[in-house]
């Protein structure tokens, strides 16, 4: 128990110090973080900018003249009350863009992990099992090769060839624009279709990394006394294989499991750009490409406190997992 | 005195190298892109001239990899590009290497208050998920013209915190030992004791993680050029990627497939070759991984 509280109260400085840190650099941002909103009221309302940029310093709740140290504190406080701040550029509340941006990205992160893991569990014991054989190079040589490819290169790899080339995927959005989301089957087959090529695009590397991992892990265990004692007991090579080194190799991959899909809420930008998928990546490269610092700080807070929490979870369950980190 | 310490230093890292298939194949890769990025430029000219006549040419011996959207030979442009991307790699793993040793040690010497701080500041750059705050930072100086050395220490910000973490790791479980003791007692300072007996003993763990670091240099670098977020050299991978796709528009069009595609490969079989080294170096320098092969 103390180790948990331990634990907690360290990932809260720990989290206070980034988010923090992200503060300070975006407010370094150059440009004043009401022009892009000032811009549009202008145009649309047809008056001057100076009223402009006055009115929207009142909407953003921006006082120009107010120190950093102020604007920071009611940023932190807002955190804490559950309010990630104001889009300039959407001109609504950070919560209600999270709101709707958050499911897409969960469904595509947790569904991509979940397969990549399964299947790259099972490949990298495979290979492990098979060592030095030919079945073992092809599987640990293409994992390699695909860990070469940077991910936004294979993104867009697959969204030129399969999107733009084959059209077999569509092109962008979470669903066709002329339908109303419903529970409907066409409407489910739909999304789905929509969400294969941002999640082949985030399962392709993941599941590369999981076979390696495992591969990597199984031999170690290989080679531990204890399976070298069963062999001894004249235990079944299958059961050896499953109970005593499969799931040996697998209890720290389950660990980081958890982290995994906390680093993906972050890793996920480039990939949801790429692919026009609404969800928090895209809007995260939209916050920057245009400047929206209400946004850009309001989406990494939610980012760095996803993979906080994602960390504490593999923590308490690598803890329950090996008693011996808690010694520590 | 110098002989023997070079020849201690072939046996202790090349022979091995060498030995380990992976990382032969890697170092010759690698090998063969460092000449292409020191002497390439030399051999090969680069002219830059748009010449609409020829746009999109196939390769061909004229040119190996044909012509982008302006008519300009695509070779010349990778070789000398890869000038400034294998720069940029070495540099941010350098850094990246340096700040991970110097603040590792440190974490791992110090006790107290001043350790723990360090601690919580290792784990907010292991914490924070690198490619968006890298994202940020590249914003930020998006309308700056940075140089190799300031670009890559943007890149090595988000790269050495892992190091940090297994240097404490190993001070920490070193410093107790009698030769710290022994230099501790003879008033030897405490820069003599960091950097001269604990940093001795970890140079094969900072050997083995600068290789493998150079994976996600590599990535994040050309990452950065790619978005066009850092104004740089217009002959680096990920800013010519960047023209392939975005500017030039080369998929849409069938005759342009050949451009981000020689330059893709190129970037891949680069990235390849540090993959293999670092897996040959891990099985070489951690002998639980070689297992019965």
């Amino acid at each position: 128990m103390k180790y948990v509280v331990d634990r907690l109260v360290y990932l809260i400085v720990v989290l206070l110090i980034a988010i923090s840190g992200v503060f300070v650099l975006v407010n370094k941002m150059p440009g004043d973080p009401a022009y892009g909103l000032a811009v549009s009221i202008a145009q649309q309302r047809n008056m001057e900018m100076e009223r402009a940029l006055e009115i929207a310093h009142k909407l953003m709740g921006i006082d120009p003249h107010e120190p950093l140290i102020v604007r920071y504190g009611r940023f932190i406080s807002n955190l804490l009350k559950g309010n990630f701040g104001y889009s300039s550029f959407y001109q609504t509340s950070v919560n209600e863009i999270i709101a709707k941006a958050l499911p897409w990205t969960l469904f595509v992160i947790s569904l991509a992990t979940l397969v990549s893991f399964l299947v790259g569990i099972y490949l990298g014991s495979f290979a492990a099992q098979k060592r030095g054989t030919i079945v073992d190079l092809v599987i640990s040589g293409i994992a390699s090769i695909i860990q070469a490819i940077p991910p936004f290169v294979l993104a867009v790899l697959i969204l030129f060839i399969f999107a733009v080339r084959l059209r077999v995927i569509p092109l962008g959005g979470a669903y066709p624009v002329d339908m109303e989301p419903s529970f409907s089957l066409s409407f489910i087959l739909k999304v789905i279709h929509h969400a294969l090529g941002p999640m082949f695009a985030t399962a392709i590397p993941q599941m590369a990394a999981w076979t390696l991992a495992m591969r990597g892990n199984t031999s170690q265990i290989m080679e531990e006394d204890y399976i070298r004692f069963a062999q001894a007991r004249g235990l079944k090579d299958s059961i050896i294989a499953n109970k005593y080194i499969k799931n040996n190799a697998m209890l720290p991959l389950i660990a980081s499991l958890a982290i995994s899909i906390g680093y993906m809420l972050g890793g996920h930008t480039l990939v949801e750009s790429i692919f026009n998928y609404p969800g928090i990546g895209f809007y995260f490269g939209k916050a920057i490409a245009v400047r929206d610092f209400g946004l850009l700080t309001g989406l990494f807070s939610l980012i760095v406190i996803g993979v906080i929490v994602a960390t504490f979870i593999a923590e308490i369950v690598y803890a329950l997992i090996d008693p011996r980190v808690k010694l520590k | 005195m110098r002989k023997k310490r070079f020849s201690n230093f072939f046996y202790d890292y090349v022979q091995p190298l060498i030995s380990n298939k992976k990382s032969l194949v890697g170092s010759i890769i690698l090998l063969f892109f460092i000449l292409m990025a020191t002497i390439g430029p030399m051999i090969v000219p680069l002219n830059m001239n748009s010449d609409f006549a020829n746009r999109y040419q196939r390769p061909s011996l004229q040119h190996p990899f044909g012509t982008d959207y302006f008519g300009v030979d695509i070779f010349q442009q990778i070789v000398h590009g890869s000038r400034s991307v294998i720069s940029l790699t070495l540099f941010a793993s350098l850094f990246a290497v340096i700040i991970g040793t110097v603040v590792g040690v440190a974490r791992g010497y110090l006790e107290g208050i001043g350790g723990k701080l360090l601690d919580a500041i290792i784990t907010v750059f292991l914490v924070i998920p690198s490619f968006p705050a890298l994202l940020i930072l590249a914003a930020i100086f998006a309308d700056t013209k940075l140089n190799t050395v300031e670009v890559a220490l943007i890149v090595a910000i988000w790269l050495w915190a892992p190091l940090a973490k297994q240097v404490a790791a190993q001070v920490l479980t070193v410093k107790s030992r009698e030769f710290v003791e022994a230099s501790r007692m003879l008033n030897m300072g405490l820069g003599y004791i960091l950097f001269s007996d604990i940093a001795k003993l970890l140079i094969p763990y900072i050997f083995v993680n600068f290789v493998t670091q150079l994976k996600s240099a590599m990535e994040f670098s050309i990452g950065l050029m790619f978005l066009g977020l850092a104004k740089f050299d217009p002959t680096h991978w990920g800013v010519m990627l960047n023209y392939a796709l975005y500017q030039a528009g080369a998929l849409y069009t069938p005759k342009g497939f050949h451009y981000p595609f020689f330059v893709i490969l190129n970037i891949v079989l680069l990235i390849y070759g540090g993959i293999l080294l670092a897996q040959g170096i891990e099985e070489v320098f951690n002998p639980k991984l070689r297992g019965h092969e």
